[in-house]
C-alpha cells in the first residue's frame, strides 16, 4: 500500500485520464478499432460466411483500381461534389444574408428552411422519387401542360445526377443557412457603418466586408459539405440504386454494393480505405489552398 | 417490522425465481421472414395457432424486408453472432448458406417426418441441394399474367384477347397505350426479375441450367427474350421506365389501375384482388416457344449455430407451417401455391377456389413448372442482373453485348466462388 500522501498524488495524476477515459473508449471502439479492422480486411478475402480469411496482399486494391466501376464512381462523386457544394454554399450565403435580420418573417423562414435538415433522409428520398416519377410524378404533371415533355428524371443518365444534387441541396441548405447566419451576426456592426459612411454600394460592401469576414464559416462549411458529398448514400440508395447505367453510382453506394450485395468484404474494405485516404488528402489540400486565405479577426 | 421486511424480501425472491422458471420453460425460436401487410397477418395467425398447440415453444417472428434484404442482413448477422434460429430464404439463394455450412442439414428431421410424403414433388425438390434437405418449403409460387378487365374494355379489347405469345402480349399492350395513354395508363408493367426469368423459360431457355449449373445468359433464346422485354420499355414504349428502376413501381401502378397487364408472382393474387376487385383476371404465363414457368417462393431453414433444443423446436414450427391446416390458410390468404397434397381438400382452400376466380391458375401451371439453379453463384447473378436489366431496358446498352458481358462476369464469379 502507498502512504496516504502518495496515494492522493497518484489519484490527482490519474483524475484527468479517468475523466477522458469513457470518451476515449467510445472513440476507440467505434472509430479506431473499425478503421484498423477495415485495414486488415482490405488485404483479405472474405464473404462474411467462411471461417477462414486468406491474406491476399494488395489484390483487392489492384482489382478496384483496374475496375471500370471504381473510376466511374470516383468521377460521379467528384462531379456531385463539384456542383453540389458551391451551389449549396452560394445559395445558403445569399439566403442567410437576407434572413440575418431579426424579424418575425425571417425567423419563420429560418425554421421552415431548417426543417428538411431534421427530416429523415429516407422519407425525403421516397417523396422525391414520386415527385420525379416519369409517368406518375408531380414534376412532369406540372411540365407537360407547358409542352415541356415528360423527362425521365431518374432514368436518364444525363438528368439523374442533377436530380440528386437538387434533392441533396434542398435537404442540407437549411443547416448551412443557420451556420452562415451565426457567422454574419458575428461581424461587427461598425464595419458596415464605416463602409456606409465611405459611400460603399451594397455589392461592394458584401464583397469587401461580408465575404472576407464570413470566410471562417465558409471554410468550415466547405470542409463539412465536401466530406458529406463524398459520403452521400441514402438518397442514392433509395432513389436510383446507383443507376441508370451507373450515372449516380457514388463511392459509398459502390462500397455498399460490393460489400453488402455482392458480399466481397475484402474489396469493400479496400474501397473504404481508399475513400478515407481521399478525404484526408482533400482536407490537406483545402487547408493549404484555402486555409491561408481565411481571416479569423476583423 | 424486521419480520415484515424479511417476509417481503422472501416473497419477492420467490416471485422472481418463479418468473425465471416460467421463462426457462419456453424455448424461444427467433424467426426472420419477409412478409408484411396482409401476408404478414396471415403468417402471424399461423404462428399463433402453432404456439397455442405447442405451449413450450415461443416463436419470435420479425419482418426483415424482401428476400434480398434477408440475404444481406443474414450475411452481416452471422459474424456478429446475431443470426436468428430460423429464416425464410428464397429458393434460388439459400445455396450460398447451405454450401458454407450455415444451414442445418434437415434430412434426418425430414426423413422422420410424415410431412415428407404429404408434400408435392415440386415443393419437396426445391429444398434439396446435393441430396441434402436444407429448407422446408413455405410459400411456393410461379409467375402468372394478371390483367385489368376494365382497362381492356376501355381500350376495346375483350377479356378473351389471346395472351399466349410475346406478340399477343405486345399487341394488347400497344392497343392499351395508344387508346388510353392520354389518361396516364400504360399497356404493361415492366417485368420484375421473377417474371423475366419466366419469360426466358417461355422462350425455351434458362439463365443457369438447374441440372448442370452451366451459365446460359448468352444463349440466343435468352438474349432474344431480353431483347423483347427491353423493347417494351425503350422501343415500343408500352411499359413505364419507372418500373425498371424500381420494380415495385410497376406493381403499384397496376394495383392503382394505371397499367393494363402485369406479370408477377401468384403471391400477389390476394393483394391484387383487394386492389382492383372483380376487374382482376389471371392467366398463365405466355408459352412463346414452350410452356415452362419457374418455381419461386421461399422455404424455411434452420441455422447450424443454434442449440439443439432450439433447432428441434424450430423444426416443429416449420413442419407445422407446411402442414395441411397452415398451408390451406396461407393459400387462401395470399394466393401462394398449395405445397401440401392434403391442403386443397380442407374447407378454407375449397372456399378460396370457389370464390376467388383465378387463384387456381398457378396450380394449373404446375405440370410445366420447373425448379431453378441454386448454386452459390446464383445469389451474385441475381444481384447483378438488376443493373444489367436496367441498362438494357433504358436503352443505354445493347442487349446482346450486355448479356455476353454478363455471362462472362458470371462465369468468372462462378470460377472464383468454386475455388
Amino acid at each position: 500500500m502507498f502512504p496516504a500522501g502518495a496515494n492522493s498524488a497518484m489519484l490527482r495524476k490519474l483524475t484527468p485520464y479517468l475523466f477522458v477515459a469513457p470518451l476515449m473508449i467510445f472513440i476507440a471502439v467505434f472509430t479506431y478499432i473499425p478503421i484498423l479492422t477495415s485495414l486488415n480486411l482490405s488485404v483479405r478475402e472474405w464473404n462474411f460466411l467462411s471461417s477462414n480469411m486468406p491474406f491476399v496482399g494488395l489484390r483487392n486494391y489492384e482489382q478496384l483500381l483496374l475496375s471500370r466501376d471504381f473510376w466511374n464512381s470516383l468521377r460521379v462523386t467528384t462531379l456531385f461534389a463539384v456542383f453540389s457544394v458551391p451551389l449549396r454554399l452560394g445559395a445558403a450565403l445569399v439566403i442567410a444574408n437576407y434572413l440575418v435580420r431579426e424579424t418575425l418573417s425571417s425567423r419563420l423562414l429560418r425554421g421552415a428552411l431548417f426543417l428538411p435538415s431534421v427530416t429523415s433522409t429516407v422519407s425525403i428520398a421516397v417523396v422525391f422519387s414520386w415527385v420525379f416519377s416519369t409517368d406518375y410524378g408531380m414534376m412532369n404533371a406540372l411540365l407537360e401542360p407547358f409542352g415541356l415533355g415528360r423527362p425521365q428524371w431518374l432514368q436518364d443518365p444525363h438528368l439523374a445526377l442533377w436530380v440528386l444534387i437538387f434533392v441533396n441541396t434542398w435537404k442540407q441548405i437549411g443547416y448551412d443557412i443557420v451556420i452562415y447566419i451565426a457567422g454574419l451576426q458575428a461581424i461587427p456592426r461598425e464595419l458596415y457603418d464605416a463602409a456606409s459612411v465611405d459611400g460603399g454600394r451594397r455589392w461592394h460592401v458584401f464583397r469587401r466586408v461580408t465575404l472576407p469576414l464570413v470566410m471562417p464559416t465558409t471554410y468550415f462549411l466547405l470542409i463539412i459539405s465536401v466530406i458529406e458529398a463524398f459520403q452521400v448514400f441514402t438518397i442514392v440508395n433509395v432513389m436510383t440504386h446507383g443507376g441508370p447505367a451507373g450515372a449516380t453510382d457514388m463511392l459509398v453506394n459502390l462500397l455498399y454494393e460490393i460489400g453488402f450485395v455482392l458480399f466481397d468484404i475484402g474489396r469493400g474494405s479496400a474501397l473504404a480505405v481508399i475513400l478515407f485516404v481521399l478525404l484526408v488528402a482533400l482536407a490537406i489540400v483545402k487547408s493549404r489552398i484555402i486555409g491561408s486565405k481565411v481571416h479569423y479577426e476583423a | 417490522m424486521t419480520r415484515k421486511l424479511h417476509s417481503t424480501i422472501a416473497a419477492t425472491v420467490f416471485a422472481l425465481f418463479g418468473t425465471l422458471g416460467t421463462a426457462d420453460a419456453a424455448t424461444t425460436v427467433k424467426f426472420w421472414h419477409s412478409f408484411n401487410k396482409g401476408q404478414g397477418e396471415a403468417l402471424a395467425k399461423i404462428i399463433a395457432q402453432f404456439e397455442a398447440a405447442n405451449p413450450g415453444i415461443d416463436v419470435e417472428a420479425e419482418f426483415i424486408g424482401n428476400y434480398n434484404d434477408i440475404v444481406a442482413k443474414l450475411q452481416a448477422a452471422i459474424p456478429a453472432r446475431r443470426a436468428p434460429d430460423a429464416v425464410i430464404l428464397e429458393i434460388t439463394r439459400y445455396g450460398l448458406f447451405a454450401n458454407n455450412n450455415i444451414l442445418t442439414d434437415l434430412t434426418p428431421y425430414f426423413d422422420a417426418d410424415p410431412l415428407k410424403s404429404d408434400l408435392y414433388d415440386y415443393a419437396r425438390e426445391v429444398g434439396v441441394i446435393n441430396g441434402k434437405n436444407y429448407v422446408v418449403p413455405f410459400n411456393s409460387s410461379t409467375p402468372v399474367l394478371y390483367f385489368n378487365k376494365d382497362i381492356f374494355a376501355r381500350a376495346g379489347l375483350s377479356a378473351q384477347t389471346p395472351l399466349k405469345t410475346f406478340d399477343n402480349i405486345l399487341a394488347a399492350a400497344k392497343t392499351i397505350s395508344e387508346k388510353l395513354g392520354s389518361e396516364g395508363i400504360s399497356g404493361i408493367a415492366a417485368p420484375g426479375q421473377f417474371a423475366r426469368w419466366g419469360l426466358v423459360m417461355a422462350n425455351d431457355s434458362e439463365l443457369i441450367d438447374p441440372t448442370t449449373n452451366e451459365i446460359l445468359l448468352d444463349k440466343p433464346n435468352t438474349v432474344e427474350a431480353y431483347q423483347w422485354m427491353a423493347s417494351l420499355v425503350n422501343h415500343h414504349k408500352v411499359a413505364s421506365p419507372d418500373g425498371v428502376t424500381d420494380e415495385d413501381n410497376g406493381r403499384d401502378a397496376f394495383l392503382a389501375g394505371k397499367v393494363g397487364i402485369m406479370m408477377n408472382s401468384t403471391g400477389n393474387y390476394v393483394g391484387s384482388k383487394k386492389a382492383i376487385g372483380d376487374n382482376l383476371v389471371v392467366r398463365p404465363m405466355p408459352c412463346n416457344k414452350v410452356c415452362s414457368v419457374p418455381i419461386g417462393g421461399a422455404g424455411i431453414g434452420i441455422m447450424a449455430s443454434s442449440p439443439k433444443e432450439v433447432q428441434d423446436a424450430a423444426y416443429k414450427f416449420i413442419s407445422y407451417a407446411a402442414s395441411p391446416e397452415a398451408n390451406a390458410a396461407w393459400f387462401a390468404a395470399t394466393g401462394y401455391l398449395p405445397i401440401n397434397k392434403k391442403s386443397a381438400a380442407l374447407p378454407v382452400a375449397v372456399k378460396a377456389l370457389e370464390t376467388q376466380p383465378g387463384i387456381d391458375v398457378a396450380i394449373n401451371s404446375l405440370p410445366y413448372a420447373h425448379g431453378r439453379a441454386r448454386s452459390t453463384v446464383v445469389t451474385w447473378m441475381r444481384s447483378t442482373e438488376y443493373k444489367m436489366w436496367e441498362a438494357m431496358a433504358l436503352g443505354q446498352r445493347k442487349v446482346d453485348e450486355t448479356m455476353k458481358d454478363f455471362a462472362e462476369q458470371t462465369r468468372a464469379e462462378n470460377q472464383r466462388t468454386s475455388n
